[in-house]
This record gives structure tokens, C-alpha cells and sequence, in this order.
């Protein structure tokens, strides 16, 4: 997905340059490295002083979603981003991220660690697009903090996967928390890596993961989904693949863990292929079998 | 000579579990109606999805003209651009996919119906009653543009009433617009709507009898069953 006007985003870098970050009145957006600088209190949820990335700070409501845009546009370019967003009490507030390579052949590399704090009582909406070019590696490694009553979505959406994607996501859910997880990878050539950890440590906290994979031409596709329970709470996994070629591999691997005997945990796990009936009964209809099968897959991801 | 749509010549074909159609000879106009009936599991069901070219079944011999072309071997898609289309019996479910946007891609152009306008926005076939199933397909098929609408059990399913409806919009639809009709069915209960030119009966994987009265046929087969038709002496291809 495109930003449409880049320019409009609250936190845009291309490569490994900052081109643009835009003030929203009553919070605060700054390079990651300024803000360990400018702040003492986020030096705990560093490891170690970054060296690029954002820190977004949401302390006044904001009607609009805040945007940010992390390009890269050069060949071989690398980008190490530590990323920290902290969503004050009570508030609400939706996000768009987008990390993409702007050619298809850059051969870039982006690696994102990034923690989001979700204060008591807060609610963040966090849309996650990824487009990238077919030579690039990805790894985006992020970890939801989820305090007393704090209201998580997260979707993941990538349509074009890179040649290696390692995404890992790990929630930590606080009391009465609830999170809800969409993932979304259509892979076509890539190798991809899932690892996703939610742990519902808080009473009374709930969690829905839902994941749905689809693999085609040579891809091969490894999933780990991990919800495990410490507390009386609730979690489900709806983990869904569609293989549409004869050559992609996937593996998906839900596994719930239960440590708490009022915890209540199920999951849901499939991997198929396209209905050959399906197929025919669009073909009927005047669609090729490559447009057939795109319709599938859009309507599979869907769901 | 009176122009042929569809012409079929002598069809053997086979599925998984063997030969189903044993040669079958059919031919139906431009715009002309005309009716198979026939018992459970005599191939009408099969003979519909081997005209619109399921590639589930193979055809062991024989041809199938359009429009004079030998569309045989022709892929599904190829023969829908061509001006045929099927109203499945059971037709799939299709997740995630919305009717308006099924037919946003196959519609030549906007279709003006109001029938059907509050399935447009759920996803295909997904908990569709019988009746809402039928009026789908007759969307997606008008949609088309067709020259030829095969019905595979259009009445099955549904009551008399429903009948009636679906009925009324086919011969809206379709009929009113000169597109020719191959009315499949079973228990021949929507016959009396659509009053075909001719009904066919199809036992074995054969068409045994071609008649224009089909009140006649439909009387032997409510007095008898279909197996007084294969005892009939006006068999096809034997009068």
C-alpha cells in the first residue's frame, strides 16, 4: 500500500534519513535517538541507545491517525530502526505504519525493533502495511505492552512479501486487557518466518490471534503462534493457510499453554489448497484461472 | 434450414467413477426453450457441467458445435465469452468474496434488477437459502450476456410459489430476450411456467425420447416413473 501524500505523514524516512516528521499539538514525535537523549525515563524501555527509528509520545487525544512512512529507495540500503510508541492513559488513538521499498530490486535490508506501552485504560489501533521489493530482507521484531484495561488491534498486512521476512510480535497483556491480531502475509517467492507470543498474564485479559497465510509459486512459510495463559483469561488462534501452488511450502504451529485451570484457551488451525470447484465455477463465469485464483486468495484473506 | 445454437454429436464421457454419458445427440436454437428431464443419476447434471467444459470430466468421443464453432476442447472461460452459462444445482461457496464484486468483474454492463439487491453485499453462496441461491446465479448468468442458460435443477428445493418466481424472472430475462434455455430438471414441476419447445429424456447417459408436448412426457413419468420411458417405442434415434 502507497502512502498517498507522503508529505501529510507525521513521521517519514527514506533510507536511512529523516525527510520529514510533523508535530501533532500536545504530543510528541522525535527521532528515537533524540528522545533517549531528551528523556530520561525511556532509557528502560531501550536495551541500548538507538541509533535511528521514531519515539511517538500520544499524551492528548488525536481525532486523525497519526502516519508514519519508512522507505527504502536506494539499492542495498540498511536500515536498523528502534521504534517506541507509548500511549498515555485513557487515550485513543489509531495508526498507520508503512514500511516499504520504493523499487522492486533493491536488494535492502529493514530491521525494526519496536516496543508500544499502552497505558491503563488506553486504546490504540495499529494498521501495519508492508510492501517490499522481491530481493529484501525484513525482520520486524515488536512487543506490545498491554497495562490494566488497554484495548489492542493489531493487522499486519503484507502483499509483497521480501525475499526473507523473519516478523516476530510478542504481547504482554496486563489486567482486563484484550488485544486482537490480524495477520495477513500473501507470499509469492519468499521465505517467510512467523513468531507470534501472546501472554495473558493479567486477569481477566483476552486475546484473538487470527492469521491467514497464503503461499504460492516457491514460498515457504513457517508459523509459530503461541498464546499461553498464567491467569484466569481467555485466548483464541485462528490460523488459516492456502497453498496455491504445487512448489510453496507452509507449516503452521498453534500451540496454547496453559497455566492457570480457569483459563480458557482453543484454537482453530487449517491448511488447504483452492477448491478445484471453485475454480471451475469461476471459470464459468468468464474469469481466467489466474484471475479465478487471484479472486480466491483476495476473498481467503479476507475472511 | 433452421439455424442450430447448440448441436451435439454423439458424446461419450466419463468421471471418476466411469462412463456417464453414452452418446448423446442434442440440438437447440437461437432462443429456443427446451427441457431434460430425467431419474437421479442419469448424467444431467453431467451433461451441463461437459457443455461449459468442467475439466473434471474427459469426453471419450464425440463434438459440441456453438454457434457452429467445435468448442470441444474450448476452456470453460473461452466458452462464457462465447455465450454460455450454467445455473449450478449447488453452486459453491466462494469466502471472503463479495456477489457485487463478482459481478462487478464479469458484468458487461450494469445490471437493472431489483431481485437479489440484498444479497449483493454477502459473500457468495455463504448461508444462502435455496431460494437466494437460485436468484445468485440468475444474476451472475444475466451478467453475462448470455446466447445459451443451462438450468441444472432450477426447482429443486423450492416451493411451488418460488417456483413461479424464479420462473417469471427466466422468462423476464431471458426468454423475453431471445436467449435459448436448456431447462435441466428432475421433478419438471417449472415446466408448466416456461413451457418448452421440446423435453428430452435422459436415462442412462442417453437422450431416449424427444417430444414437443412435455405434459405428455411429464404424465407417463408421474403415472409410470422413467422406466416406462425406457420401454417406450418411440425411443430417439429408433422413431
Amino acid at each position: 500500500m502507497a502512502m498517498k501524500n507522503v508529505k501529510n505523514v507525521h513521521f517519514w524516512q527514506v533510507d536511512n534519513k529523516i525527510k520529514n516528521i510533523i508535530q501533532v499539538p500536545g504530543n510528541v514525535i522525535l527521532p528515537s535517538a533524540q528522545a533517549w537523549r531528551k528523556f530520561n525515563w525511556v532509557k528502560k524501555y531501550f536495551d541500548k541507545e538507538p541509533k535511528e527509528g521514531y519515539f511517538i509520545w500520544i499524551k492528548k487525544q488525536v481525532d486523525s491517525p497519526l502516519a508514519t512512512c519508512i522507505n527504502i529507495a536506494s539499492p542495498k540500503a540498511s536500515q536498523n530502526l528502534t521504534n517506541l510508541m507509548v500511549v498515555e492513559k485513557g487515550i485513543k488513538v489509531k495508526s498507520n505504519v508503512i514500511c516499504s521499498a520504493i523499487g522492486n530490486n533493491l536488494c535492502g535490508s529493514h530491521r525494526a525493533r519496536g516496543k508500544l506501552i499502552l497505558k491503563s485504560g488506553s486504546s490504540l489501533e495499529y494498521n501495519h502495511f508492508h510492501q517490499w521489493g522481491q530481493n529484501d530482507f525484513v525482520s520486524p521484531d515488536y512487543e506490545f505492552i498491554l497495562e490494566k484495561n488497554s484495548r489492542l488491534i493489531y493487522n499486519y498486512k503484507n502483499s509483497f512479501p521480501p525475499k526473507n521476512l523473519l516478523l516476530k510480535t510478542i504481547i504482554q497483556s496486563g489486567e482486563g486487557s484484550s488485544s486482537n491480531l490480524n495477520l495477513v502475509i500473501n507470499s509469492l517467492n519468499s521465505k517467510v518466518g512467523i513468531l507470534e507470543n501472546v501472554n495473558l498474564s493479567g486477569l481477566n485479559s483476552q486475546a484473538v490471534m487470527k492469521l491467514r497465510l497464503v503461499g504460492r509459486e516457491n514460498s515457504q512459510t513457517e508459523a509459530v503462534s503461541v498464546i499461553s495463559a498464567k491467569s484466569p483469561s481467555r485466548g483464541h488462534l485462528d490460523c488459516q493457510g492456502l497453498v496455491v501452488s504445487p512448489k510453496a511450502k507452509m507449516s503452521l504451529t498453534p500451540r496454547l499453554i496453559c497455566q492457570n485451570k480457569d483459563a480458557q484457551l482453543t484454537h482453530e488451525a487449517s491448511i488447504g489448497k483452492i477448491s478445484e470447484e471453485e475454480l471451475t465455477y469461476l471459470r464459468m463465469r468468464g474469469l481466467t484461472e489466474k484471475e479465478a485464483i487471484n479472486l480466491i486468495v483476495a476473498g481467503f484473506l479476507k475472511t | 434450414m433452421k439455424k442450430v445454437l447448440l448441436k451435439i454429436e454423439s458424446l461419450w464421457s466419463k468421471g471418476d467413477s466411469g462412463e456417464i454419458l453414452r452418446g448423446i445427440n442434442l440440438k437447440l436454437g437461437p432462443g429456443e426453450t427446451q427441457a431434460l428431464l430425467g431419474p437421479n443419476a442419469s448424467g444431467k447434471s453431467t451433461l451441463a457441467q461437459v457443455i461449459l467444459g468442467n475439466p473434471k470430466y474427459k469426453i471419450i468421443r464425440g463434438k459440441i458445435y456453438f454457434l457452429g464453432k467445435d468448442i470441444t476442447r474450448f476452456s470453460p472461460e473461452r466458452r462464457a465469452k462465447l455465450g454460455m452459462a450454467l445455473v449450478w444445482q449447488m453452486p459453491p461457496t466462494i469466502k471472503g468474496v463479495k456477489l457485487s464484486a463478482l459481478l462487478e468483474k464479469i458484468s458487461k454492463e450494469k445490471i437493472e434488477t431489483t431481485e437479489g439487491e440484498e444479497l449483493l453485499e454477502r459473500e457468495i453462496n455463504v448461508d444462502f437459502s435455496g431460494g437466494e441461491r437460485k436468484i445468485s446465479e440468475i444474476l451472475q448468468t444475466i451478467a453475462l450476456k448470455p446466447r445459451l442458460v443451462i438450468f441444472d435443477e432450477v426447482d429443486s428445493g423450492l416451493d411451488i410459489k418460488k417456483i413461479e418466481t424464479v420462473a417469471k424472472i427466466i422468462k423476464r430475462e431471458l426468454i423475453s430476450r431471445k436467449i435459448a434455455i436448456l431447462i435441466i430438471t428432475h421433478s419438471g414441476q417449472i415446466l408448466k411456467f416456461l413451457k418448452p419447445a421440446f423435453t428430452n429424456v435422459l436415462v442412462k447417459g442417453r437422450i431416449i425420447c424427444k417430444e414437443k408436448n412435455y405434459k405428455k412426457i411429464l404424465k407417463v413419468i408421474a403415472k409410470y416413473g422413467y422406466e416406462k420411458c425406457k420401454k417406450c417405442p418411440f425411443l430417439a434415434g429408433r422413431q
